[in-house]
């Protein structure tokens, strides 16, 4: 993992309420994704510091839960349901199109840090599926064209 | 206490112990990898699987608790299907070579990677008694071999492969050189085993029995022992001298000699068995194979091994000085370089295929090329063309190839109505040899002439007759085959002295796929050959033409191994509990969950390609010793064992305590051996103590030829005591 | 008048809030504008409900932001020709009122932000008849005559749980609630907890007093941030109401109440896993025994269940267990929610009692297909079930019926599929699932759930060979069999029931390379029908490697060399002159 320069005081507040909270690992590193947008190799070792779980322990279930990401993601975090439903209403398709469209794969970003795409767990929204989430918001019953239509939306807003 | 039942036997054990705590205190093995006492139940590799009336899960021995009156199945067909397919899926992960390429490819299994890394080690003693452990005559065969090991050896991924051959031959040099090693004998059986030829099957399977503790005796029907080594390779590649004193230890080990005895003339197999327990006939192929050309039987045509044992023996068959050899072998390389040392002016070597093809060692084909020796390639004999009864010429068929055959290489197909014609003095024809069938009468032959003997048990169709080499099967071949072959029938004639059953069944072991090993951060450097004496010298005399690896150059040449075959190949439980279910891991052939990495500190190599992911390494350093250098990382499939951010080793808190090392299961984890070259070797820990700070501390010892190989602590003060390995070793000492 | 828009995730993502801003932008009084969660008819959404004065409701369906205007002539004037486009059908209407609701009784109808709401429809009034009126034993007395399974997926009964809990000694324990909610095709939990999440934290309370703890937790997952969002509101709430904390309703029992958020592991609906995961660790199964109730979270006796479970517990205290116990079969009692999605023509959530059949479900009250392609199969139980082929569609609902069946009850993912979904497809696609969610500690589940998707992807790749299928169930059995876990021991389930039903498809497949349902894209190949083509050119103009050609008003051909099967023309072609072979 690189070393980047990063804010640390950002975690004072997350670190003085949950370090002494036995249990607590897992909500600050949401907190610290949440602040940082990933997890920075500086925080770990900060937040290993503060409440004493060794840095290969905080990795090991950093690395076990699919939210949590180690590198900076673009403005715009696309998560493409792969649920059932998704599934058998051709998500594939969408995933191609996205593909297509940006030039990324799965968990990667785009050159201009513009995008960033992720294929994540059932998102619930079933009935509208194919469904991808772009940042905070769902878009719901997919198909390429609307698809492509959207992230040119969003790359024109961005410019 | 509670009373129970595992497999049919009543047991006692203390409430709240475990089925498996129960099954162990009354000495009822179940497999485990993931489990040991310094950790917490961990329930992974679901190995220890057992089967208990009434409950209709299989429980896991390690955790569930034994209860009165309760019935466990440690083996039912159950429980043994559950284990074998965890054991295929496990193996079909673990990406490592327990044995080398080079060692599987060698017919008679030399640890090749063994006696090379102890020759870079400069452990030449070592390394001599490994090899001699399969191989009686390794100076002789280090000279003669055409080395399937150096085949298998990846090493030529890189560039070239490793000179196994001439490393072997060095130390064996170095045996002859000093006071040679001779083996311990067991005590004696009172067993007599009669040998029948004293070739190198012949010479192997005695001393070999002999050093088991039986009376051996080899009868042969030459005035030397040796066969084919004495009489069918020329003396600048073999020095009678060399293989004198080679047999000289074979005899000295306490083999009985009887020379110039012929088989149905001096005795019978029969008449041997007789004053014998058992016999072994290992009387080689002796006769040149025709080749069934017009004008074979004219004066000045020779038979290849008639011609080189003619020299051999001093008189030496008239050649001429134009002279034409028939083949692409290794013995129509004998010949053509005989006939350039015994003055012919013009030596041709006819091959019906090109250079490529040809069976003969390269080095052997440049040599001879560089002595003078003129190939025809593409050509074959159409006729032998004589006057008054004597070769004149030969009339060759021009060839060209075709589509490839059975055997890969492209057919030769002749070129319709274009022929060439050389004149000759004389023919030497070196396309094969046969089996004299005359002699061995009284055993069942095949089709092609050969004796029939079990490939497993060498038994013939007489009981207590065993056969070997190239008179049995598929014929002549290589002297390493018939020097496996006789190793293994040694073991087959001992079990049958013995009264035992031999189990050749061949114990699982892991390999790697080839075609998924990158070479690319191996850092290329030649292959070193012995120097040799100059063309224009060596093609006047039968001196040696090799003169040998130096010291440098055999230690240079052998630190090239790449060490492929696992270092703890002798002491792995993963290997262990996989060989005792008969599994077969190709039939879940996939991807692989790690790449072949490696990460070292001065003590310890982590290898993540075979880890099992038992998690006792990551448990240990945890739960044990409070460390936590280590991890799991990522989740499922690709579940890795690694420091926090990749990080080496080194950078780590890791204080080389050991522990993990110890309790890892495989390969994964090992402790370097104090060697500067790794080599695997068939070492036994035994408990040891020192004293640290005045307390007795344990700790677990290797030693290999008298030398501390390594050194785990093995208890808290030694884990703790913050002592360097070389620290601990010096204690040892 | 109240204009109530339907707020669930699934509203919101059709644009509910943007209707809900447009609404505000009109003349309408925006205290008369408010929200309600999940309405269940999900793919009517965006949802907006209008009560008279009376209480009369007219439902507004599929409405955009531009239909802000008309909604406000139609309140202004009471006319409803301004929105008669809008109003739900009579049949669509028959989606919600053959359901029979109790677990979702509240659901689309109150305010999921506004404690107030819950309490005017009688919330909270079974955990005061609990704590104040009953002793522990009497409550899980109730549940055990109302018969109420867990309804996570295993489907073991409810009091059984509670009871060894509560027996389990030790002051300190914990009332667990899984949330974590992770069947791809699933999210009855979510809806529950986004439209009535005081239903649940009533239920949870009610258990937590029924086996002694003290601690009520939510493990729910991060892909829930709505859900986490309103759960964590309705808590402040309770705590201010005084109902969470100490001395609740002025007796001596006292709980206090957290969410943990999962960030992203499937295996974490495992009870163990889940417990890791609470305590901050690796989500890695434990083994059992010692069982939760014994030695769970902190290793403090622990109860684990589902969110629907809870959500029936008020409704059992206030009408009674026998009440709950007469709905349903001899060996299922109450109600299930599913979560009904796929092919059907109506998507959404469904509660009904126990003893109908899958047939009223995805017909009767889904409407069958949404396509005209026949109905195939029903996927039930999500990576631990199974698919459920179209000549069982009689199958009672009820556990037993259903396990025999191979799928599970599941937690009520019911996901239909129609003709040109393949099986093998679908196996493989579960496989892939389990396989990535696999936490990595058993070999069987971590190395055998790999290999099976390897076999299955070749198979659909046309590389399969014979003997697969027999090797597939092998290895299913042995995985089954030697798994540490529930979802590496039900992992096989959906190879297994596809197997079952539908061999032949696995058999084209490997002998003859073909798939039937003409979705493996290395198995098929899209031509052009010249009778039907009209030569519009925009298959050609569509093609990414131009690989159709023609001239305009003359058929088209696709040059198969060229072809990359990404199927755009078959999807684009108007005429259905696009055939996949």
């Amino acid at each position: 993992m690189e070393k980047r320069t990063v804010d640390l005081s950002l975690l004072d507040g997350v670190l003085e309420e949950y370090a002494q909270v036995k249990g607590s690992l897992i909500t600050i590193l949401q907190n610290t994704q949440d602040i940082y947008g990933y997890l920075p190799r500086e925080a770990i070792e900060l937040i290993s510091e503060k409440t004493g779980i060794a840095t290969s322990e905080i990795m090991g279930v950093g690395t076990f839960y699919t939210q949590f990401r180690f590198e900076p993601v673009g403005k715009y975090l696309i998560m493409l349901c792969q649920g059932t439903a998704c599934h058998v209403n051709s998500s594939e398709l969408i995933l191609q199109t996205i593909k297509d469209e940006l030039g990324i794969d799965d968990g990667e970003t785009t050159e201009d840090g513009l995008f960033s795409l992720k294929c994540v767990a059932c998102l619930g929204c079933c009935s509208l599926s194919p469904v991808m989430m772009i940042n905070e918001d769902t878009y719901g019953s997919l198909t390429p064209d609307k698809t492509k239509k959207i992230l040119r939306e969003l790359r024109e807003a961005s410019k | 206490m509670i009373n129970l039942t595992i497999n049919g036997k009543a047991v006692q054990a203390p409430e709240g112990s475990t089925i498996l705590e129960a099954a162990r205190s009354a000495g009822i093995y179940i497999p485990t990898l993931c489990y040991d006492e310094a950790v917490e139940v961990y329930g992974a590799c679901g190995l220890c699987v057992v089967e208990a009336e009434g409950i209709p899960k299989l429980l896991r021995s390690c955790s569930a608790k034994v209860s009165e009156g309760m019935v466990v199945n440690t083996e039912s067909e159950r429980v043994v299907r559950s284990r074998k397919i965890a054991m295929e899926l496990l193996m079909s992960a673990h990406d490592g070579d327990c044995v080398a390429p080079c060692q599987l490819n060698c017919p008679a299994r030399t640890d090749c990677q063994g006696y090379v890394g102890l020759i870079a080690n400069g452990e030449y003693d070592a390394a001599l008694k490994l090899i001699k452990n399969k191989i009686a005559l390794p100076a002789s065969i280090g000279r003669v071999c055409p080395h399937p090991c150096e085949k298998a050896c990846r090493r030529k991924n890189v560039e070239e492969p490793i000179n196994i051959a001439q490393i072997k031959a060095f130390a064996a040099d170095m045996d002859l050189k000093s006071d040679s090693y001779i083996p311990e004998v067991q005590e004696a059986t009172g067993k007599k085993v009669a040998v029948i030829g004293g070739g190198p099957a012949g010479l192997t399977a005695a001393y070999y029995l002999t050093i088991m503790g039986h009376s051996v005796t080899v009868y042969d029907m030459m005035d030397k022992m040796g066969g084919m080594l004495r009489y069918g390779i020329p003396q600048y590649r073999l020095p009678k001298e060399v293989l004198d004193k080679e047999i000289a230890i074979i005899e000295k080990t306490g083999v009985k000699f009887v020379n110039n005895v012929k088989l149905g003339v001096d005795f019978t197999i029969k008449s041997l068995k007789e004053e014998n327990d058992a016999v072994i006939v290992a009387v080689g192929a002796w006769k040149s194979s025709s080749m069934r050309t017009k004008g074979e039987e004219l004066d000045g045509v020779y038979g290849g091994i008639d011609f080189l044992r003619g020299v051999i023996k001093g008189n030496a068959p008239e050649i001429g000085d134009k002279v034409a050899i028939c083949g692409g072998g290794n013995t129509a390389m004998d010949a053509c370089r005989t006939a350039v040392r015994l003055g012919a002016k013009e030596v041709y070597v006819v091959y019906r295929r090109t250079r490529n093809e040809m069976p003969a060692d390269k080095l052997e084909i440049d040599e001879a090329e560089e002595e003078g020796v003129i190939y025809k390639f593409l050509t074959n004999p159409l006729s032998f063309n004589g006057e008054n009864g004597k070769v004149k010429s030969v009339t060759l068929q021009v060839m060209e190839l075709g589509e490839p055959d059975a055997s890969g290489r492209r057919r030769p197909v002749p070129v319709e109505g274009k022929t060439e014609e050389i004149a000759v003095d004389s023919v030497i024809l070196a396309i094969g040899q046969k089996l004299v069938t005359d002699d061995v009468q009284e055993l069942e032959l095949n089709e092609r002439g050969n004796i029939i003997a079990d490939t497993d048990f060498f038994t013939t169709n007489i009981d207590g007759v065993f056969a070997i080499g190239d008179a049995t099967n598929r014929g002549a071949s290589i002297a390493i085959e018939a020097i496996g072959e006789a190793d293994r029938c040694a073991k087959a004639v001992d079990a049958y002295l013995n009264c035992q059953e031999l189990d050749t069944r061949v114990p699982y072991i892991s390999k790697r796929d080839e075609s998924t090993i990158d070479y690319s951060d191996r850092e290329k450097q030649s292959r070193l050959t012995p120097k040799v004496l100059a063309p224009e010298v060596r093609n006047k005399n039968f001196d040696e033409v090799s003169l040998g690896f130096t010291e440098e150059e055999a230690q240079a040449e052998a630190k090239r191994c790449l060490e492929c075959g696992c270092r703890e190949y002798y002491k792995c439980k993963l290997l262990k509990v996989a060989q005792r279910y008969d599994i077969n891991p190709e039939r879940f052939k996939g991807e692989m969950p790690q790449k072949y990495t490696r990460d070292e500190n001065a003590f310890i190599e982590r290898n993540t390609s075979k880890c099992i992911l038992c998690g006792l390494c990551v448990r240990s350093c945890r739960e044990v010793m409070d460390i936590h250098a280590i991890g799991l990382m990522g989740r499922g499939f690709k579940t890795d064992v690694s420091p926090a951010f990749a990080l080496p080793l080194n950078e780590t808190k890791c204080n080389n305590c050991g522990l993990c090392v110890q309790l890892c299961p495989t390969g994964s984890l090992t402790e370097k051996f104090n060697l500067e070259k790794q080599v695997p070797l068939d070492e036994k820990y035994t408990e040891e103590f020192v004293e640290i700070d005045g307390k007795k501390s344990s700790v677990l010892v290797s030693r290999y030829n008298g030398k501390i190989l390594r050194a785990i602590p093995n208890d808290e003060i030694s884990r703790n005591s913050g002592l360097s390995r070389e620290e601990l070793q010096n204690l040892l000492k | 008048m109240r204009i109530v828009i339907g707020q669930g995730s699934c509203g919101i993502a059709a644009g509910a809030e943007k209707v809900r801003k447009a609404l505000l932008n009109t003349n309408i009084n925006a205290e008369e504008i408010s929200i309600t969660g999940c309405i269940g008819m999900c793919y009517l959404e965006p949802i907006v409900d209008i009560y008279d004065d009376d209480n009369k409701l007219t439902r507004l369906v599929k409405v955009s932001e531009n239909d802000a205007d008309k909604i406000a002539e139609y309140i202004e004037s009471g006319n409803k020709d301004a929105v008669k486009d809008l109003i739900v059908s009579d049949e669509d209407s028959e989606f919600l009122s053959k359901q029979t609701r109790i677990a979702l009784r509240n659901c689309g109808i109150i305010n999921p932000e506004q404690i107030d709401a819950y309490l005017s429809v009688g919330g909270y009034e079974a955990l005061k008849k609990s704590v104040k009126d009953m002793s522990p034993e009497d409550v899980i007395e109730v549940i055990k005559t109302s018969g109420l399974a867990g309804r996570g997926g295993a489907g073991f009964p409810t009091w059984f749980k509670w009871n060894a809990a509560r027996q389990s000694e030790g002051d300190e324990k914990y009332l667990i609630c899984n949330a974590d909610e992770g069947d791809p095709g699933a999210f009855m939990d979510r809806a529950v907890i986004e439209s009535d999440p005081h239903n649940l934290i009533e239920g949870m309370l009610i258990g937590a007093y029924a086996i002694g703890a003290k601690h009520a937790v939510v493990y729910v997952r991060a892909e829930y941030p709505l859900a986490i969002k309103r759960l964590k509101n309705a808590i402040k709430q309770a705590e201010e109401k005084g109902i969470i904390g100490n001395n609740i309703f002025g007796t001596d029992f006292s709980c206090d109440f957290t969410i943990k958020a999962g960030a992203g592991a499937f295996v974490c609906g495992e009870e163990t896993a889940l417990i890791e995961s609470l305590e901050g660790h690796r989500g890695m199964p434990r083994l059992k025994p010692p069982f939760p109730a014994q030695s769970g979270f902190w290793r403090k006796p622990s109860n684990i269940n589902n969110v629907e479970t809870f959500a029936n517990v008020s409704w059992i205290i206030n009408n009674g267990g026998e009440a709950f116990a007469a709905m349903g079969t001899e060996g299922s009692k109450g109600t299930k929610v599913f979560a009904v999605t796929g092919k059907v023509k109506r998507s959404g959530l469904v509660e009904i009692p126990m003893g109908k059949t899958l047939k009223d479900v995805i017909f009767d009250i889904g409407g069958g297909m949404k396509t005209d392609k026949p109905f195939k199969a029903v996927q039930m139980g999500g990576p631990s079930g199974g698919c459920i082929p179209a000549e069982l569609i009689d199958t009672v609902i009820d556990y037993k019926a259903l396990g025999a069946t191979g799928a599970i009850m599941g937690s009520g993912g019911m996901v239909v599929m129609d003709e040109s979904t393949c099986m093998v497809g679908m196996a493989k696609f579960f496989l892939d699932f389990t396989a990535k969610e696999s936490c990595g500690k058993c070999i069987h589940c971590r190395i055998g759930t790999k290999r099976m998707l390897e076999m299955l992807e070749r198979i659909t790749k046309g590389e399969g060979k014979e003997g697969d299928i027999e090797l597939l169930e092998e290895l299913c059995y042995s995985i089954k069999d030697g798994a540490l876990c529930g979802l590496g021991q039900t992992a096989p389930n959906p190879v297994l029931t596809t197997i079952k039903y539908f061999r032949d498809e696995y058999e084209a497949h490997i002998n003859e390379k073909k798939c039937p349902a003409g979705e493996c894209s290395d198995l098929i190949e899209y031509k052009i029908n010249a009778d039907k083509c009209k030569g519009c050119t925009l298959c050609a103009r569509n093609c990414p490697v131009n690989a159709i050609s023609g001239t305009v008003k003359n058929p088209h051909v696709i040059d198969t060399d060229k072809c990359i099967k990404c199927g755009k023309c078959y999807s684009v072609c108007k005429f259905g002159a696009v055939v996949k072979e």
